[in-house]
């Protein structure tokens, strides 16, 4: 009895296995074809999901655009951050997405792959109006796959009056710039440590160190090849690890004590992005907004900074594609992008929008839209975060364990090589 | 008796060939299939939720199927072992392997041990507050992962933190405990302990009870000082019930994923990077082939822990 209901289960799991062997992947794909959407004003239910602070508040939002469209209505599903990638996935295997969603830019190329995103129709929607690092993470395999919706980029945040007794009072200008600011800072200053620079917690760090090599003219990766292992790479790795080996940044600074430090002082600098205006204004209390600044990138060759955001993107399984479209595009206008920014301190991604006096009268925010027209981000690939998690323990080790820039330039490459751009 | 009985039946089928064996068969059929009926719910269940998805898992877990196959699962390639040969040549698999055996292989029997020293206390010793204790040895199983994680972040904090405090005090400059390579693993076998003894201790306070009462007054008799009595009577007494425990405690430790999640993320340097995790990341990263195959070696690895201990604590006859 035992052997024969083994023997079921056997041809069972070898029928199983016979039919996938006999389907075999596509070689190759056809491009997608963009196709136009049809004219007049939206209609329908428009079905969108969101993220984060942008799913609370974007039906709210929306009710403006039904004003414009009387005969379309949006409904929005907030999805929490931790729960969107699993729940879009299921969505898209299942062919039961939204009709819009919002999506992180590190996820474009795994989702475009799967040929769930409809192409960016070009007559609604036009690349010049972004900041084009920000177009770019839309890009897989040459075609558009979403629109930019809003940005972030890293820029140095620094202490005022630290900086001017370390002689910089006008921020670093440049990489001798940042590390003479961070060694003054300690010996005339009297701060712990001159920087701040990821890890201290390890994920992510890839965005703080990718802008050193992006800035002396490293490409590091395109959409089907990967160069790490590049001089210009390895130069910028020894840079951003020579600040650990002097002891100017701390090496294991533990969660939740940047903030403080950077107010009391003992933490001169810092890298990130725009959110930390909010909390360090917020910890250091009235008139702390005096107190620091933000600079750009330090320049080598160039001042390039990580350009990260969230795109929207319509699914071709969508019910109401036309509408959702027109939503998009709705969101995409400058003078919705500045009320958007209101609503929510998101950072436009269009660039006329940054003319309007809420930004352009802010400098802190200023010189966030200034690093934005120059700032990069990595190639819209669907092994990214993979990839990303390699140059993470890589940097670790180059900063904990003063690895050599140059093996490490190697190591990354040799396991990034691997992983491939899955194209 | 029994011939006797069963003679006129075999005499009235030779008779009439084949006729009565007829009514006989259907009845069999419908009984069968009356029961096939009644176990419906569970077995269509069981198919479609339980064997379904493992057959798939383990049919996954030979093809190169990634999220971008999500469209259509079945365009995928049939790669064979290669999966699981990839992945005992994958340096971070290795890793994570070695950092969840020294998990397993430190934290069970200090579990156990912590387990067993509390069974006992509360056996013999400590029966005025008998309640309060086993509710207080307890409370950490059936408390929140992500509660425990934030007071043992600050408990272990170089700075602020209670342990290095006290060490402040008798001269010691502790460590930097989640943050040291080398003491980032054993700072959270020793929290996973702490936060497992409970249940063991419940289980193994049972099977103490369960000890009768007149062995330990023979052994009295004979002369046997406590440490003997425990040695020569709790011990084997205890067998079955140290068995159970080693093999449940050895299955959950083996699957380590909540501390490092919450507590390091895998780090620092992946020196708290466990099998678990590793398999999580992989599917984050939508590699689900790889993943499939990474999840059943941990499979293949708890049932090999599990027949050992099967094997060491067997009654001996």
């Amino acid at each position: 009895m035992r052997s024969t209901r083994l023997a079921t289960a056997a041809t069972l799991v070898l029928a199983a296995s016979v039919a996938l062997a006999g389907c075999g992947r596509d070689s190759g794909g056809g491009q997608d074809e963009a196709k136009s959407v049809g004219g007049g004003k939206a209609s329908g239910e428009i079905t969108v999901w969101a993220m984060g602070a942008e799913g609370e508040k974007l039906g709210e939002f929306a009710k403006e655009f039904s004003t414009e469209n009387p005969d379309a209505k949006v409904t929005v599903t907030a999805v929490p951050w931790d729960a969107a990638h699993q729940k879009l996935a299921s969505a898209i295997a299942a062919k039961q997405t939204p009709d819009v969603s919002m999506i992180g830019t590190t996820w474009q190329g795994e989702f475009a792959k799967t040929g769930a995103l409809d192409p960016t129709p070009p007559d609604l929607i036009k690349k010049e109006d972004f900041f084009p690092g920000a177009w770019d993470t839309t890009i897989v395999d040459g075609a558009s796959y979403g629109v930019p919706w809003y940005v972030e980029t890293r820029l140095i945040f620094y202490r005022k009056d630290l900086a001017a007794r370390a002689g910089f009072p006008d921020g670093p200008k440049s990489w001798d710039d940042l590390k003479a600011m961070a060694k003054g800072m300690q010996e005339k200053a009297g701060a712990k440590w001159g920087i701040n620079l990821q890890p201290p917690t390890k994920t992510g760090s890839w965005q703080s160190v990718l802008p050193f090599a992006w800035s002396n003219g490293a490409e590091v990766a395109s959409a089907d090849k990967l160069t790490f292992d590049t001089p210009e790479t390895a130069e910028a790795l020894g840079y951003y690890q020579s600040f650990f080996t002097e002891g100017l940044a701390p090496t294991a600074l533990p969660e939740g004590s940047l903030e403080p430090g950077f107010v009391k002082g003992d933490i001169g600098a810092f890298i990130s992005g725009p959110w930390h205006m909010g909390i360090v204004e917020e910890q250091g209390g009235a008139g702390f907004k005096d107190k620091y600044a933000v600079a750009r990138m330090p320049m080598k060759k160039s001042s390039t900074s990580f350009i990260g955001g969230s795109s929207l993107a319509v699914f071709k399984d969508a019910k109401n594609r036309d509408a959702g479209w027109k939503f998009v595009q709705w969101l995409s206008k400058p003078e919705v992008q500045v009320k958007w920014y209101q609503a929510v301190k998101d950072l436009p991604a269009v660039q006329a929008a940054w003319d309007d006096q809420t930004l352009s009268g802010d400098t802190y925010l200023a010189t966030f839209g200034d690093q934005l027209t120059s700032a990069k981000a990595p190639p819209a690939i669907p092994t990214w975060e993979q990839i990303a998690s390699v140059v993470d323990t890589e940097i670790e080790k180059l900063c904990k364990q003063n690895a050599d820039p140059a093996a490490t330039a190697k190591a990354i490459q040799e396991q990034a090589s691997a992983i491939g751009t899955g194209s | 008796m029994s011939s006797a009985s069963t003679a006129p039946a075999r005499t009235a089928a030779a008779t009439s060939p084949g006729r009565p064996a007829l009514p006989v068969r259907r009845q069999r059929l419908r009984q069968a299939l009356t029961g096939w009926l009644f176990s419906a719910p569970f077995t269509v269940l069981f198919v479609v939720f339980m064997a379904l998805p493992v057959v798939v898992s383990l049919v996954m877990s030979f093809t190169d199927l990634r999220s971008t196959d999500l469209r259509n699962p079945l365009a995928v390639n049939f790669v064979g072992l290669d999966n699981y040969t990839r992945l005992f040549a994958d340096r971070l698999f290795l890793r994570a392997a070695v950092n969840t055996l020294g998990f397993v292989v430190v934290g069970v029997p200090l579990t156990m041990v912590l387990a067993l020293a509390a069974a006992s206390a509360l056996n013999s010793g400590l029966v005025r507050f008998r309640t309060l204790f086993r509710v207080g040895f307890y409370l950490p199983v059936v408390s929140s992962i992500v509660a425990i994680a934030v007071v043992w972040r600050f408990l272990l904090d170089p700075e602020i933190g209670l342990v290095n405090n006290l060490l402040r005090l008798v001269g010691i400059d502790g460590p930097s405990w989640l943050y040291d390579t080398n003491l980032a693993l054993p700072s959270l076998t020793v929290m996973a302990a702490w936060r497992n003894f409970g249940f063991l201790m419940v289980i193994f306070l049972a099977g103490l009870q369960a000890v009768p009462a007149d062995l330990y007054e023979a052994a009295t008799l004979d002369g046997a000082t406590r440490w003997q009595q425990f040695r020569n009577v709790t011990l084997p007494m205890l067998r079955p019930t140290l068995l159970f425990g080693g093999v449940v405690t050895g299955i959950g430790f083996l699957q380590l994923f909540e501390e490092p999640f919450v507590m390091t993320q895998g780090g620092p340097l992946s020196s708290t990077l466990s099998v678990s995790f590793h398999i999580y990341n992989q599917f984050g990263f939508g590699n689900y082939g790889y993943a499939a195959s990474a999840s059943y070696v941990l499979f293949l690895a708890i049932v090999a822990l599990s027949a050992v201990q099967f094997r060491l604590l067997r009654e001996r006859s």
